[in-house]
């Protein structure tokens, strides 16, 4: 019997923020078609510990993080990203003068080791974008430049559907949308969900977890897992608030 | 101020008398005339000076020939040039001489002349906006210059297509162009400098009248060979109602410093600026732009941008003056510098001169560092170091190229990509 391997996982993940130590010792498995959530208070880590796995210079890393089984701990983001590693950033940065289709273009090319002819990019894109129901016009827009939070979020679902990530994290999807956008977001996250993939969502709130059905929750507070379990862990966070959480966690967390 | 004597040594002696140089030419009598009071003006000119204002961030002896201005040398064969766009006229500026290899039968019809100076009736607008004052290396222009250019598109022509100048560097260049657009007249012309070796330097005057209501796009691209060191001067004029647009985009060059401006004469006259400057390893660009509004209900818009790798430099000054009487003029400047390197450096100095209340006028300067959020942003999208660097810088630089016309925009694109795939990053 041969042993599944998870496509993604890290081994007792310490990240420095300069002197300060951030993530204290993670360690985590996704197999493929899992998703998974990290919930945890605001201040608790969760972005740091998703950048530092991408690769951020700001933060000094030890630890094994792991793709497709592969040793990817020494790879620069974009080694990483070409391999199949995917961000969506919180607080995407704005790149002007760059429009959104080209930036694809190229972001595309990249991960697929090839150029995609235009007009095949083209129809692609409009496919990914009708699908998150964007309006065309949005692919001559500056890259993040004047976007509204929605309109952001939209953007970091629509390069995980163009880039085909085989494992992706998204850092606080949800937060900033309205409902309607919501249910667009997730609906974009259920479609990248697929039995090959693994995905990890990091959230504040149960209200994504609405619409996109986790198979494992984890816990996240003081740079440490600090509890394990499914779906239904979510709505206890939700009923009960961190507090109870870290009552019973004590001092470990 | 106190002025610095010349140094008439044997390379400059010449300049006591042009007349050989303009009979060499076979020029006539009045432009023999205006060489000899502007050799007179460069005498008495003062050399100019690290302790004057434009010349506090470039050192002026590197511009200062090192041979004879007024000794024509052998004019080496011009590189091969492929015309490949349409155009109403296309004139090779090399060595000596000013040939027009290319003028549209639209062009012809309509009247326009394209002509070497000498043989243009320009008489009286040479040296009117630029004039032998405007320092020692422009009144050494006007004495010693060649080769030269005129452009004249009669009062009501609109020409669709580019009037395209090619100008070659080698050796000592002292290029001069004059362009008189006439009332209701309008065109675009592409000065574009290239070439250059070890020791080529280019002392360049560019002069421009736009007659009233007329329309002026004047692009100048210049990408020396990298051993240039270049001078270039150049003025428009509008008359009432007139507009321009003018494009500036500098690549080449060790060493370059432009002085450009546009005086605003006539009441509503409108001007747009948009310049990019790119620069890596050791080359040093002096960027000054002068919008001089000097009647009432003018308009003017300036947006510089520049991107310094390596240890390159950039300075920046850029005033804009409005003339007491010229009330009700509205005026913004600004200029961004985006360095890619610890070594790099940028100055940006915004000059104003405001002797009017009633106007509008603003302007912004930043010099930031390369973003490394956006750098990693694109690189967790599969982005290599140097294409998402790339990307940044084209992007930066592509905010103001977007406001040119499509062509224009096209061509200093490439330009921009070519450079950028090349030496800079």
């Amino acid at each position: 019997m041969t042993k599944k391997v998870p496509v993604f996982a890290v081994e007792d993940l310490h990240v420095w923020v300069g002197e300060k130590e951030v993530v204290r010792g993670v360690s985590l498995e996704v197999f493929p078609g899992e998703v998974h959530a990290i919930m945890g208070p605001n201040g608790s880590g969760k972005t740091t510990l998703v950048q530092a796995v991408m690769g951020h210079p700001a933060y000094t890393v030890e630890g094994k993080i792991f793709l497709n089984g592969e040793d990817v701990s020494a790879l620069e983001p974009d080694e990483k990203a070409r391999k199949g590693m995917f961000l969506a950033f919180q607080y995407p940065v704005a790149v002007p003068g760059v429009t959104v289709a080209s930036f694809l273009r190229a972001a595309v090319a990249a991960r697929r080791g090839q150029d995609v002819p235009v007009k095949e990019f083209r129809k692609e894109l409009l496919s990914r974008m009708e699908q998150l129901e964007m309006d065309p016009a949005f692919a001559g827009r500056y890259l993040n430049d004047g976007f509204s939070g929605g309109e952001k979020k939209r953007l970091e679902i629509l390069q995980l559907l163009m880039l085909q990530p085989v494992f992706a994290m998204l850092d606080e999807t949800d937060s900033g949308l309205d409902i309607d956008a919501l249910k667009v977001v997730a609906s974009g996250i259920n479609a990248a969900a697929t039995p090959e993939r693994g995905l990890l969502l990091v959230t504040h709130y149960q209200r994504l977890l609405n619409y996109v059905q986790p198979h494992v929750v984890h816990v996240f507070m003081n740079g440490k897992l600090v509890k394990t379990g499914g779906p239904e862990l979510a709505l206890q966070l939700e009923e009960k608030g961190y507090d109870w959480l870290e009552a019973q966690v004590g001092g470990g967390a | 101020m106190a002025s610095t004597a010349l140094p008439l040594t044997t390379p400059f002696a010449s300049l006591a008398d042009p007349g050989p140089l303009s009979r060499a030419l076979g020029e006539p009598t009045w432009l023999a005339d205006f060489r000899r009071q502007a050799a007179e003006a460069a005498r008495n000119a003062p050399l100019p000076n690290r302790a004057r204002h434009l010349w506090r961030f470039s050192n002026p002896e590197r511009f200062l020939p090192n041979q004879d201005p007024m000794m024509l040398g052998p004019t080496p064969a011009p590189p091969p040039w492929r015309l490949d766009e349409e155009l109403s006229a296309a004139v090779l500026l090399s060595g000596a001489t000013a040939q027009v290899v290319h003028l549209s039968q639209e062009a012809q019809r309509a009247g326009v002349v394209v002509a070497p100076l000498a043989q243009a009736p320009v008489q009286e607008f040479l040296g009117k906006a630029v004039p032998f004052q405007h320092g020692f290396l422009e009144a050494l222009n006007a004495a010693a210059f060649r080769p030269a250019v005129a452009v004249l598109v009669p009062p009501g022509v609109r020409l669709e297509k580019a009037i395209r100048l090619r100008l070659v560097a080698d050796g000592l260049s002292l290029p001069r162009i004059l362009v008189v657009l006439g009332e209701g007249a309008s065109a675009e012309i592409v000065e574009g400098h290239v070439g250059g070796s070890e020791g080529s330097q280019v002392l360049g005057v560019s002069e421009a009248f736009v007659g009233p209501g007329g329309e002026l796009r004047y692009d100048v691209v210049q990408r020396w060979e990298l051993p240039v060191t270049g001078h270039l001067t150049s003025r428009i004029v509008l008359a009432e109602g007139a507009r321009a647009q003018v494009a500036l985009a500098s690549f080449g060059g060790t060493l370059t410093k432009v002085d450009t401006g546009v005086i605003l004469q006539g009441k509503g006259a409108e001007v747009e600026t948009y310049g990019v400057a790119l620069g890596a390893g050791n080359q040093h660009f002096d960027h000054h732009t002068e919008h001089i509004h000097a009647a009432s209900q003018t308009h003017s818009n300036l947006d510089f941008k520049v991107a310094l790798a390596g240890q390159a430099r950039s300075v920046y000054t850029g005033l804009i003056r409005i003339e007491e009487h010229a009330a009700t003029c509205e005026a913004y400047q600004e200029n961004r510098n985006l360095l890619l390197s610890e070594e790099a450096r940028a100055e940006s100095i915004p000059e104003l001169e405001i002797l009017n209340e009633d106007v509008r006028c603003t302007h912004g300067a930043t010099v930031a560092p390369l973003d490394e959020e956006q750098v990693f942003y694109l690189k967790s999208r599969g982005l290599p170091h140097h294409q998402a660097l790339r990307l940044i810088v084209y992007g930066f630089l592509d905010q103001t190229l977007s406001r040119l016309p499509e062509k224009t925009r096209e061509r200093i694109e490439a330009l921009v990509a070519g450079r950028l795939h090349g030496e800079v990053l």
